[in-house]
Formats: structure tokens, C-alpha cells, sequence
């Protein structure tokens, strides 16, 4: 898997495909497991998606007591297992994106795991497929790498200069699965 | 304890030690010095032995996690203040109830999964209870007179029972009717692991089906013994019985290391309702910045904790964590943050702004200068530049 999961904020138009795609998605129960929010209601009517990063050393796993959320090899974190499970919820609290959500009926944690049966062949994941506006998108890494410059080049041409306090500020949100090698 | 830790490799092997000795001791105790030991069990015996050592290591290298360590460090804390003991027994109570004996949230995820794992969870468990029993001698069935056996539990003498009663011959049948049970469980598994595109997209050979498979062959040889000597007068049952206790002592040693290692450590589910949920969904602690409730004190006092010993540095500038707020405002931080439209210095709980400057709303409203970001004596120079023309020669 050498796709990258690119994320747009500013272009998200609050249509909610993403989600409805989410409940799609096998095994997902027709519940989502992704996010578009609004970013403060009251200012403007700007939503933003939101899925899991896939950390490399997720905290979720992390203060799992049971040990039951695994990565794999690909590097995608998976939702917790259900044998191991316990229900504390634990991940929704530790996890700094907010991203794991709860079952209560069937006690259990699921979270956004990048459909993984989908994008561990290079095929965009629910989500990524059915966004109309491109603020989710399953691209190459070269792609990434050319957008976010672009983006930045496109900050200069507004007037705006990166400098070396800020100059993360002008990177947009990516995130994803990516071998070193690439 | 730390004196007497000194003496062992490790504070693991410490544990495994006691381990076999209480198993031993109990053994000695039922079988009035080692008397009635059932010499055909030998295999088992040792193999449970084994068993019983691994438990302890797996039990104890998952108790030394982070994360394990503080939920079980509050449970115990807990089980054992006063104040708490009417909750305490009915959160055991109802945990026990509800997720070992009757598996109520398996069933909810589907009606086909809650059979088939009450059917492998209450076949292994009558099964390893009386095969267990019968190895170490912890009970066993001596002969009063021709029509009547006697039950012996740790060398105290129980109910007596005739030799073809109902209750003896459901004895006689225990582990067949466990079999019975694990077969059409496990059938059911391997049935839904073939067929289920959506349960193989994850699955592993070793983790999931592996068990499957080992608990198909004790099941397949166990019931085959009986087959052999209620049927075929006895036909190979010398061979059907070791290669039985082969596939026995094989799961034995895969129990600790695999899927099944999930049993044991269930219990530890009691620690939800006993520490960190009085009453299911009904959260207590409020999140700083939109107020609404979304947790408890106790389990983000956990949580920090495990963060803080495992170095994940989750603290922001006005000394909060991340998990002093609820999810849906730590999501809208991360965007926040992301498209450079955190609020203005001074109020962090104020509103935001959400124009970055970048793109500016209506034709009428211009930057303000420091948009721009250029320097006062530039600016001066810039300003200059209209009081006189530029000479072109």
C-alpha cells in the first residue's frame, strides 16, 4: 500500500457522502465511523471530515488495558478485537483526535481503519471514493508531495511566507500509509 | 516480598512457582497423599502442569502493562473500600451475569455468533472443569457398595448416587455432552470463518483458526473414544485415547499464547462498572471547553496516567491534556489548528475566527496591514515613493 489518505479541510462542503458511504462499507453495520463537523456553527457554515491518522504508536493501543487494538502490517490501526475488548472505552479518551467511537449494545470499540480490506489493494476507501469535492482523497505519494507544494506556493502568492516558526502552518493536513522506501 | 523476589530468575518465575506448588499441594490434599491419583491422567497431569505455568507468564507479562496495570490497580484499590461494597457486588454480580454466564453483548451482535459462542465457551468450560477435577484428583468417584458411587471433593465425601441413576449418568456423560456442545460451536465458527468475506479480511491462520482447528481435533478424538467403546466393543481405543491426550496437551500449550487466552483475562470487564461507570452511559466529568459531559474523574485520571508513564506529551499551553476535553471538541481543535483559525489570543474558549486571512469574504474588506507582514521601515520606504516621480533618463 503506497496511497496516502490527503485530507482537505477548507474543501469540504458538508454533504455528509463520506459517511453515508462509511455505513456502506462491510462489516461497518451501517454505522460510520467517520466525522464531518462543523467547525464553530455559530461563525459560519464551514464542516470539516475527520478520520483516524493511523498513528504509528497510537495512543489508543496504548491505554488499552486488553491489549485489543492491533496494527497491521500495512500499518493501518485496526478497531479493537472483540475477544479482547472490555468495553472501558479507555481509547475514545486517550486517543488526542477524539476518533474511536463506542458500542454500548454490543460492547465494543470500532473506529475508522481505512477500509482496510479496500485500500490494502490500492482501492480508495469508502470514504475517499464518493467525496465530490476532493477534501477526501486516496492519492500517490507524489501527488501529495506536489499538492502540498502547490499549496504552499499558492500561500506565497497570497502573500503569505512561511517562516521557520510557522512554516507547518502552511502544510496541509496528510496522513496515511506510506512505506519508507518510497 | 521483595526479599523473596531476590531468589527467583524473575518476578515471573516467582509466580509460576507458587503456582505449581498450590496446584500440587491441592492435589495432595484430595488424594489423601497422593493415593487415589488416576495414573491413566499421567499425560494430562503434566501436560496442565505446563499449562498452568504459562498462564501465569502470559498473566503476569499482560498485568505488567501500563495500561493493565492502572485499571487492575484501581479495581483492587476499589473492591476493597468499604464505601463501595454494594457496588462492588452488584457490578461482579451483574458482570458475571450478563457477559460470562449468559454472553447477552455477544448475542446482540448477531443470534448466530451468541450460539455459537455460548456453545464453545460453556463446552470448554464444563470440559476443562471436569477433566481438571479428575486429573489432579480434586474429585473423584469411589465405589460404597456394587449399586452405589460416592462423590469425593477434596477428600470430603459428598452425595451419594446409584451406579445407573440419572445424576450418575450424567456424570459418566459430562464431557460428552461438552463436546457435543464445542463441536456445534465450533462447526458454526469454521463455518462463518469460510463463508464471511467480511470477518476474512482480517483474520489470521494462527490466531483464528488455529484454535478452531485444535479444538476440533480434541473434540473429534474425545468423542471418538466414546464411539470406540460404546459401539465398536473397545476397537483401537488404546490408539484413540493417546492420540486424544496428544491434541489435549497440544491445546494446553496453545491456550496461553493464542485467541483462548482471552478467557482469562474477562474478568478484568468487572473493572467498567466497579470503577469507572456507576450506571451504564451516564457520564459524570465534564469536558473544559463546551461543558458537556462526556466521561469520569476516575478513568481521565487513568488515562492521563497511562499517557504521562508511556511519554505521550498530549499537554496544551494553559496546562490542560487532550483528554480534559470530549472527542467532538478534540476533533474540532485538531481541524482548528490544521487550518490556522484557533482563537484569537486571550480567550481560548472564545469565538473563533474563522477567516484565515487567506481568503478574504466580499470584495469590500481589505487585509489589515499585518497581513502582509511587512516591515516597518519598508512600509516607510513603500510610502515614500508617491511624493515624488520616478525620473526616467
Amino acid at each position: 500500500m503506497n496511497k496516502i489518505m490527503y485530507l482537505e479541510f477548507e474543501r469540504c462542503i458538508g454533504c455528509r457522502a463520506c459517511q453515508a458511504a462509511c455505513r456502506e462499507c462491510g462489516d461497518h453495520d451501517a454505522k460510520e465511523r467517520n466525522y464531518v463537523e462543523y467547525v464553530d456553527f455559530t461563525e459560519s457554515r464551514q464542516t470539516f471530515p475527520m478520520l483516524c491518522m493511523q498513528c504509528k504508536d497510537p495512543a489508543c493501543a496504548r491505554v488499552c488495558p486488553a491489549n485489543a487494538i492491533q496494527i497491521t502490517e500495512e500499518g493501518v490501526v485496526l478497531s479493537a478485537m472483540e475477544e479482547k475488548c472490555i468495553g472501558c472505552r479507555n481509547c475514545t479518551f486517550g486517543c488526542p483526535f477524539g476518533i474511536p467511537k463506542f458500542d454500548f449494545e454490543k460492547n465494543k470499540m470500532y473506529k475508522c481503519d481505512m477500509c482496510y480490506d479496500r485500500t490494502r489493494d490500492d482501492i480508495p476507501p469508502m470514504c475517499a471514493s464518493v467525496c465530490p469535492s476532493e477534501a477526501i482523497r486516496f492519492i500517490d505519494f507524489d501527488e501529495m508531495q506536489q499538492l502540498r507544494r502547490r499549496r504552499t506556493q499558492m500561500n506565497l502568492v497570497e502573500g503569505k511566507k512561511p517562516q521557520e516558526g510557522n512554516k507547518w502552518d502552511y502544510v496541509p493536513e496528510f496522513f496515511g500509509v506510506y512505506t519508507d522506501s518510497q | 516480598m521483595f526479599k523473596l523476589e531476590k531468589s527467583f530468575y524473575s518476578k515471573t518465575s516467582m509466580y509460576s512457582f507458587f503456582a505449581i506448588v498450590i496446584l500440587f499441594f491441592l492435589m495432595w490434599v484430595s488424594t489423601s497423599q497422593f493415593l487415589h491419583i488416576d495414573m491413566a491422567l499421567l499425560g494430562y497431569m503434566i501436560g496442565t502442569g505446563v499449562f498452568a505455568i504459562g498462564l501465569v507468564i502470559r498473566f503476569s507479562f499482560w498485568i505488567y502493562r501500563a495500561a493493565t496495570n492502572k485499571v487492575a490497580t484501581r479495581s483492587v484499590k476499589n473492591l476493597f473500600t468499604k464505601e463501595r461494597m454494594k457496588r462492588n457486588a452488584k457490578s461482579i454480580t451483574k458482570t458475571l451475569i450478563d457477559n460470562i454466564l449468559l454472553q447477552k453483548f455477544i448475542f446482540k451482535r448477531g443470534l448466530y455468533r451468541g450460539i455459537q459462542h455460548i456453545m464453545i465457551s460453556w463446552g470448554c468450560i464444563i470440559s476443562f472443569a471436569f477433566t481438571f477435577g479428575l486429573t489432579f484428583g480434586w474429585f473423584r468417584f469411589d465405589l460404597v457398595d456394587p449399586e452405589t458411587y460416592q462423590m469425593v471433593a477434596f477428600n470430603i465425601p459428598l452425595i451419594t448416587m446409584a451406579a445407573h441413576g440419572w445424576l450418575a449418568e450424567i456424570f459418566y456423560n459430562m464431557l460428552n455432552i461438552g463436546a457435543v456442545m464445542v463441536l456445534i460451536g465450533v462447526s458454526m465458527a469454521l463455518f462463518r470463518r469460510i463463508r464471511d468475506y467480511d470477518v476474512k479480511v482480517t483474520q489470521r491462520f494462527e490466531f483464528d483458526l488455529l484454535p478452531l482447528y485444535i479444538l476440533l481435533a480434541v473434540t473429534g478424538t474425545g468423542l471418538a473414544l466414546t464411539v470406540s467403546y460404546k459401539f465398536l466393543d473397545g476397537w483401537m481405543h488404546p490408539h484413540i485415547s493417546l492420540v486424544h491426550q496428544i491434541t489435549v496437551v497440544v491445546m494446553l500449550m496453545y491456550f496461553p499464547f493464542g485467541k483462548l487466552f482471552h478467557v482469562p483475562i474477562r474478568p478484568l470487564a468487572t473493572a467498567v462498572p466497579m470503577s469507572y461507570q456507576e450506571t451504564l452511559k451516564v457520564d459524570t466529568k465534564t469536558c473544559k471547553s463546551c461543558a458537556q459531559p462526556y466521561s469520569n474523574d476516575d478513568q481521565i485520571a487513568d488515562v492521563q496516567a497511562i499517557l504521562k508513564q508511556q511519554s505521550f506529551d498530549l499537554q496544551l499551553a494553559d496546562g490542560t491534556y487532550l483528554s480534559d476535553y470530549c472527542p467532538a471538541c478534540r476533533r474540532r481543535m485538531r481541524a482548528l489548528k490544521q487550518m490556522n483559525l484557533e482563537a484569537p489570543k486571550g480567550n481560548p474558549y472564545g469565538p473563533v475566527n474563522t477567516n484565515n486571512g487567506i481568503h478574504i469574504s466580499g470584495f469590500g474588506k481589505k487585509r489589515t496591514d499585518d497581513f502582509y507582514g511587512i516591515e516597518e521601515d519598508v512600509k516607510k520606504d513603500l510610502g515614500e515613493e508617491k511624493e515624488y516621480e520616478p525620473v526616467s533618463r
